[in-house]
C-alpha cells in the first residue's frame, strides 16, 4: 500500500501501554507512524507550563514532532476504565500542545471516554479514521488487527521488559524473547506506565533494576480482580483507574508473591501524593508489612546516581530478608 | 456528641448558626494559624494541595479541644477533593486521634444518600427529638447568615479601595461579621446586617478615585478563605483596586443542588463558553471557568485578573499554562500566585503591589 502521509506519536503518556494498538491501526490503514526520539543525556525540555515531569515530556516530544509529521495524534484521555477516570491533567493535554505548538500541525484529538458507549476506543479511532479520510469498514477491520495485535503484545510484556534492552521494549519488531534467565530477586515495580517504563523519567532505572539480579514484575500482568481484592473495602472511593491500579498492584503485591515492591512516582503528581499519604497510613495502621517497600519520587533533577545507590541498598535489605526468613513468601501467605 | 467543621472563609458561621440553632453541641476550630498549617504540613506530604492541609489541621485542633463529629462537605470527581475524606480519615486514625465522619453530600444521588445513612444512624441515637425538630430552622437561620456574610463581603470590596484611612474597612468588615455571627434569631439577624451595612458604608470614602477593576479567579477554596489565600483581596483592595470574584459558598451551594436559574449561575455557564475557545473538554472543577472568566473579564473592561491556585493542583495547573497565552491573546494582564504552606505573605504583598502599580501604568498609557 502506498504512504498516505505521516503520523506522529509523541513518546509520552500513555504511549507506554497503548502504543502497539495506535501503530498498528494507523500502519493498516496504509498511515506510516513516526514516533518521537527519547530525551537522551542532552536533551533539552520544553517548559510550557509548570506540570509533572510526564506532562512536561508531551509537550517537549510534540515540540520535536510538529515539523516531522502530517497529524500529531493526542487522544484525549478522559477515562479508560468503565467506571473509573483518569487524572483532570489528560482532558487538557490535546489543548495545552495545541497551544505550545500554536496550531502549527494538526491534532488528532478524538476523546477517549470508556464511560460512555460513543466513546469507546473504537469509535473514538473511526472517528479519527474518517477525518483522514478512511471508510468505517476499513477502520473496524484495521481496528481488530490492531486489537488483535495488542492483546498479544500484552501476553508477551513480561519476557520483553526482562529480556530486552529497554530502548527496544516498544520496537514492535523486535520478537518477545522467549525465555529469560533466572533471576534471584522477584522485585514488583509499581507506578503509571508513563513512570515505569519511560527511561527519561526514571533514568533507565529498570536496566540497573534487572542488572542487580531482579525479576521485574509490573501490575500490567494482573488481572482486574486481583487488582480490586485488596482495594474492595473503599473500592468506590478512589475514582481514578490509575489510582486505583496502583494502589490494589501495590497491597496485592505486599501480600506476598515477591522479595521487594519499588513505587515509582513523579513528581507532583497529584494523584501519586494524596495515594502515597494514604498507603503509608494505612500500612502502618495494619501493623506494617514484613516485604520491603521502596517508593523513588522523580523529576527532571532527579540523577541516576541517586536513584542507584538507593536501589543497591535496597537489594541488599532484600538479600538480608532472604536469608534471614528463607521461607518468608509462605509466612506471608498463611492460607 | 460535639460537631466541629473546618474553617473555610465564613463557611465556619454558616455550619455554627446550624448547630447552635439546632441546640447540637459543637466546638469552632481555633482560628485558621502558623499552627494550623504546620499541623496540616506534618502529617501530609508535599505534594498535596494546600486546602487539604488547612482543613486537617482545623480538624486536629478541634479533636484537640474535644470534638468527636467531623463535618465536612464532600465533592466529587475529577480533582482530589473528592477523595480528602478518605485520606483525611486515616491520617486521624493513624495518629491516634478518635473521631466519627460526617460528609454532606455534593449531589444528591442515591449513593450519597446511603453513605449518609450509614453515617447518621449511630449519631441519631444522641440527638433529641428537640434537635431534629429545630433542624430546619437552623438550616435556614445557617443560610440567611451566609447570605448576610457574604452581602457585607461584597460591599467591603466595594468600599475599600476608597477608604481615606487604610485598613478602616477591614476593621469594620470584621465588626459587622461578629454581629452576624452572634445573631441568635433572624430578626436579630435582620438588624445587625443592616447595621452592618450601614457601618461599612459609613467609612470615610474618597468618591473622586478610579479604583482599578481586578477579578480574582481559581480554585475555589483559595479564593475564598483568606487564610489560604494570605488576604490577596483584602490587600488589592487597599492597594486601591476594585475586586470582584465568582466563588462563594452560596454559588457553589446553589450549583450542587441543581438550582441553576440564579444570575450567578449563567454567569458561569458564560464563563464556561467562553473557555471553549482554548479548551475542548471540561477539566473539571473550577479550571475552565477560570480561564472563561478571565477573558470575559478582559471583555468587561476589567484592567486585570489575579489566578490563585494551589501548589500542584490538578486542574488549574492545565488553567494557568492557557492563562498565560489568554493574557496576551485578549491583552489582559493575568497574575498567577501559586500558594503552599511557605510564609510567602510578605512575597505576596510586593507581587501584588508590582502588578497594581503595573496596572496603573497600563491605565494612563492607554
Amino acid at each position: 500500500m502506498e504512504e498516505k502521509g505521516r503520523i506522529g506519536i509523541p513518546r509520552a503518556l500513555m504511549f507506554y501501554r497503548y502504543f502497539p494498538l495506535w501503530k498498528v491501526f494507523f500502519e493498516e490503514l496504509g498511515w506510516r507512524v513516526i514516533v518521537s526520539d527519547g530525551l537522551g543525556k542532552r536533551g533539552k525540555l520544553v517548559y510550557f507550563e509548570d506540570s509533572c515531569l510526564p506532562m512536561k515530556l508531551l509537550i517537549t516530544h510534540s515540540m520535536d514532532l510538529k515539523e516531522k509529521v502530517d497529524h500529531l495524534f493526542i487522544p484525549r484521555l478522559v477515562s479508560l476504565h468503565r467506571s473509573y477516570i483518569m487524572c483532570p491533567k489528560f482532558r487538557g493535554a490535546p489543548d495545552i500542545v495545541r497551544l505550545a505548538t500554536e496550531g502549527t500541525v494538526s491534532i488528532l484529538d478524538e476523546t477517549i471516554d470508556l464511560r460512555m458507549r460513543e466513546h469507546s476506543t473504537l469509535r473514538a479511532l473511526l472517528k479519527t479514521g474518517k477525518r483522514l479520510g478512511v471508510t468505517e469498514k476499513d477502520g473496524k477491520r484495521a481496528f481488530q488487527k490492531a486489537e488483535r495485535f495488542f492483546l498479544n503484545f500484552q501476553k508477551g510484556w513480561e519476557d520483553r521488559i526482562n529480556g530486552l534492552p529497554l530502548k527496544q521494549v516498544f520496537h514492535l519488531e523486535s520478537p518477545a524473547p522467549a525465555k529469560n534467565e533466572e533471576k534471584p530477586f522477584r522485585v514488583a515495580f509499581i507506578g503509571h506506565p508513563y513512570n515505569l517504563f519511560d527511561t527519561d523519567v526514571n533514568k533507565d532505572i529498570l536496566s540497573f533494576a534487572r542488572s542487580l539480579g531482579m525479576r521485574i514484575i509490573t501490575p500490567d500482568g494482573l488481572s482486574e480482580k486481583e487488582i480490586n481484592a485488596q482495594v474492595s473495602e473503599f473500592s468506590k472511593e478512589i475514582y481514578w483507574s490509575s489510582g486505583r491500579e496502583i494502589v490494589g498492584s501495590l497491597f496485592h503485591f505486599l501480600s506476598g508473591g515477591v522479595d521487594g515492591v519499588v513505587f515509582l512516582t513523579s513528581f507532583k503528581c497529584g494523584i501519586d501524593a494524596l495515594l502515597q499519604e494514604f498507603i503509608r497510613r494505612r500500612l502502618k495502621l495494619k501493623g506494617g508489612v514484613s516485604i520491603p517497600l521502596l517508593v523513588l519520587s522523580l523529576d527532571e533533577h532527579s540523577g541516576r546516581e541517586g536513584l542507584t545507590t538507593r536501589l543497591e541498598a535496597f537489594r541488599d535489605v532484600i538479600e538480608q530478608q532472604k536469608i534471614r526468613n528463607p521461607k518468608h513468601e509462605i509466612r506471608n501467605n498463611p492460607k | 456528641m460535639k460537631v466541629t467543621f473546618p474553617h473555610l472563609g465564613t463557611m465556619h458561621i454558616f455550619c455554627k448558626a446550624i448547630a447552635e440553632t439546632a441546640q447540637i453541641p459543637y466546638v469552632v476550630p481555633p482560628e485558621t494559624s502558623r499552627k494550623t498549617l504546620t499541623l496540616g504540613a506534618l502529617h501530609s506530604n508535599e505534594s498535596i494541595c494546600l486546602p487539604f492541609k488547612i482543613i486537617l489541621g482545623n480538624f486536629i485542633e478541634a479533636l484537640q479541644l474535644g470534638a468527636d463529629t467531623i463535618v465536612m462537605v464532600g465533592s466529587g470527581p475529577p480533582c482530589r477533593l473528592g477523595l480528602y475524606d478518605l485520606v483525611q480519615k486515616v491520617i486521624l486514625e493513624d495518629m491516634g486521634l478518635r473521631y466519627r465522619w460526617l460528609t454532606i453530600p455534593p449531589r444528591l444521588t442515591w449513593q450519597a444518600i446511603w453513605k449518609n445513612y450509614e453515617e447518621t444512624k449511630e449519631l441519631k441515637k444522641e440527638l433529641s427529638w428537640k434537635n431534629i425538630l429545630l433542624f430546619p430552622y437552623g438550616l435556614r437561620m445557617g443560610w440567611k447568615k451566609m447570605m448576610a456574610c457574604e452581602a457585607l463581603e461584597k460591599l467591603a470590596m466595594k468600599v475599600r479601595p476608597r477608604e481615606v484611612q487604610k485598613g478602616e474597612t477591614q476593621k469594620r468588615l470584621k465588626k459587622a461579621l461578629s454581629g452576624v455571627d452572634e445573631a441568635r434569631t433572624l430578626r436579630m439577624l435582620d438588624e445587625t446586617l443592616q447595621r452592618g451595612t450601614a457601618l461599612l458604608q459609613e467609612t470615610e470614602q474618597d468618591f473622586s478615585r478610579a479604583p482599578l477593576k481586578i477579578a480574582i479567579v481559581g480554585e475555589l477554596y483559595t479564593v475564598m478563605d483568606p487564610h489560604i489565600n494570605r488576604g490577596v483581596e483584602q490587600k488589592l483592595g487597599e492597594l486601591g483596586a476594585e475586586v470582584t470574584r465568582t466563588s462563594w459558598f452560596s454559588t457553589h451551594i446553589l450549583r450542587s443542588l441543581r438550582k441553576n436559574k440564579a444570575d450567578q449561575t449563567s454567569e458561569r455557564i458564560r464563563f464556561f463558553e467562553a473557555s471553549k475557545a482554548y479548551l475542548g473538554y471540561d477539566v473539571g472543577a473550577e479550571c475552565n471557568l477560570s480561564i472563561g472568566e478571565a477573558i470575559v473579564r478582559s471583555q468587561d473592561g476589567y484592567d486585570g485578573v489575579v489566578h490563585l491556585m494551589p501548589f500542584a493542583c490538578m486542574p488549574e495547573t492545565t488553567a494557568s499554562g492557557i492563562l498565560t497565552r489568554v493574557g496576551k491573546d485578549w491583552d489582559i494582564p493575568i497574575l498567577t500566585l501559586i500558594l503552599d504552606e511557605q510564609e510567602i505573605e510578605g512575597r505576596i504583598q510586593t507581587l501584588l503591589e508590582a502588578f497594581v502599580e503595573m496596572l496603573q501604568w497600563k491605565r494612563k498609557a492607554a
